[in-house]
């Protein structure tokens, strides 16, 4: 079977290279007959930034789902750090998960558990006993720069804030990718370029982000890979693109 | 082991904070459990105290006497006995004589007297009376006993072939519709409970839904849900054992020193308390885990 890589092709036999992700004719229709996705090849790397951007309803919360594998696929394979996402065993998920952190659009957030009760969370259902646990809690909150609001409840604080507190509980277990699926979606242009900065400063430590968007504004200020996605189908890959190519009126 | 420990920590931590935070579904579901469960446990007590009657009455009825021919020899009478006594569907056999018969008679305030002065003798044969283990074996000993020659021809027994199948229609029927009625209130309880559950675990999806998207392992994620379906329902066992316990109390009460007087059984009381705990942990662990299955499934 030959492999078609959407994105640095003269680099795939490199071992130490090899994409963190990787895609190979997949395709997703759901019992009803809805085709989400189709003939899906892609690859994206270590330290990548990825805008994969599309109209709703174009298949990017579907190509998100499927790579933490919360929806099988229907055909083809996918790969996260050499492992076989598409075949692996039920039991075998929360170790593949681990290696993600995930924001969505509407935070989810438990609104009875405070902001460091919150980051917290992660790091107690996967491992527990885990030790400096409010050491850890603080430093993350520093880094999305909410360490003063530690004891606050999420409904005392801004939608930026918000999403802040999901990104350090994405971020608290160290993940190896930063999956976020439209985390500006409810947020006004000023905080949501705050948010895509601190996407930015996660992926200069060396994580891989792979952010769904419809942000325009967001993708052509940032100048990082796109991925478009219409119709299920991946239209366009590009190193520093654009969200709409020159000419275009819409994807 | 640390990790173990940690894991089992925040189960229980986690059980206890939930049913604090969500009190008030917590408390619904206790209270449905706790209703159900008094249900359960009234019914198995209303059986236990029915089938206690039946069985009184059963033993009363469960009673041949086979009359004996006058002149038969002692000895033949005893054999027979004996034989009868041996038979793995006899409790036990007594021997009655002509004059125990009599007083028995005259003690029952029949006016046998008149009747003796008459014929110049005693009439009243002499009997053995076989208690019997079912009442469904009186028809078979009683052709047993007509069957042999010490037996009096012309009355064998005093079994009467109209009255033992009314009383044994009449234990099978509310046999039956006890039985019917424990399993309805089992499938209505246990639909009841999951779903009282079911609510509860739903209002706590998005939970579930982070759990597992950081990465929580199934049983990880279950555990909690357990532990706080298995507390709710200790928690109503512990209301219904209260109720039941009462109910009992009562009952013992009111019906001292009447005809049909109802003593307090200690052991009986003991294994209710003891189901009705059993049982609101099972029905609250199954409950919660099917609750959870459904969205870890999602």
């Amino acid at each position: 079977m030959t492999i078609a890589l959407a994105h640095r092709p003269a680099l795939a036999s490199d071992p130490a290279l090899r994409p963190v992700i990787s895609f190979h004719g997949v395709g997703k229709t759901y019992a009803s007959g809805t085709v989400a996705l189709r003939d899906i090849d892609l690859a994206i790397y270590q330290r990548d930034f990825v805008f994969l951007v599309g109209a709703s309803g174009a298949g990017k919360s579907t190509l998100v789902r499927l790579l933490i594998r919360d929806e099988m696929a229907s055909s083809g394979r996918i790969f996260v750090d050499g492992q076989e996402v598409t075949r692996m065993p039920r039991r075998r998920l929360p170790k593949l998960r681990r290696k993600f952190g995930i924001v969505f659009q509407d935070y989810k957030l438990l609104p009875t558990m405070t902001v460091g009760q919150n980051v917290a969370f992660a790091l107690q259902v996967t491992r527990p006993g885990q030790r400096h646990l409010r050491q850890k809690v603080e430093e993350t909150l520093w880094i999305v720069g909410l360490e003063d609001k530690i004891d606050k409840f999420p409904d005392e604080l801004s939608g930026g804030e918000q999403q802040r507190v999901a990104i350090a509980r994405a971020l608290v277990a160290r993940p190896r990718i930063f999956l976020a699926d439209e985390p500006t979606g409810n947020l006004d242009p000023d905080t949501s370029w705050g948010i895509v900065q601190l996407l930015l400063q996660i992926n200069h430590r060396g994580t891989t982000v792979l952010m769904a968007t419809h942000n325009r504004e967001v993708v052509d200020l940032v100048r990082r890979r796109v991925i478009a996605i219409d119709g299920g189908r991946v239209i366009r890959d590009e190193q520093e693109g654009q969200y709409l190519r020159e000419g275009e009126a819409t994807i | 082991m640390r990790r173990f420990f940690s894991a089992f920590w925040f189960a229980i931590r986690s059980s206890l904070q939930n049913f604090r935070r969500n009190l008030g579904v917590s408390l619904a579901g206790v209270c449905t459990m706790g209703l159900i469960l008094v249900l359960i446990g009234a019914l198995a007590l209303g059986t236990h105290l029915l089938t206690n009657v039946l069985k009184d009455q059963e033993s009363r009825a469960s009673k041949l006497k086979i009359y004996i021919q006058d002149g038969v020899s002692l000895a033949d009478i005893v054999n027979f006995q004996h034989r009868l006594q041996v038979d793995t569907r006899v409790l036990d056999v007594s021997f009655e004589n002509k004059d125990q018969a009599f007083q028995e008679a005259a003690s029952k305030g029949t006016d046998i007297a008149t009747a003796v002065t008459a014929l110049g003798s005693n009439p009243l044969p002499a009997s053995l009376n076989v208690d019997v283990k079912q009442l469904r074996y009186l028809v078979l000993l009683d052709a047993v006993a007509r069957s042999d020659p010490i037996v009096d021809t012309t009355q064998p027994t005093d079994y009467n072939p109209d009255v033992t199948p009314k009383i044994q229609a009449a234990i099978n029927i509310i046999e039956a519709v006890v039985g019917f009625v424990s399993l309805m209130l089992l499938v209505v309880s246990l639909v009841i409970i999951m779903n009282t559950i079911r609510t509860a675990v739903y209002a706590r999806r998005t939970e579930i839904e982070i759990m597992k998207l950081v990465g929580a392992t199934d049983w990880f994620v279950r555990w909690p849900f357990l532990l706080e379906g298995i507390l709710g329902g200790v928690l109503g066992a512990i209301l219904a054992g209260l109720v039941v316990l009462g109910i009992y109390r009562l009952v013992v009460s009111l019906t001292a020193g009447a005809l049909f007087s109802i003593p307090f059984d200690g052991l009986f009381t003991l294994v209710v308390v003891a189901g009705l705990f059993a049982g609101g942990a099972i029905i609250g662990a199954i409950g919660s885990y099917l609750g959870v299955r459904r969205f870890l499934a999602a």
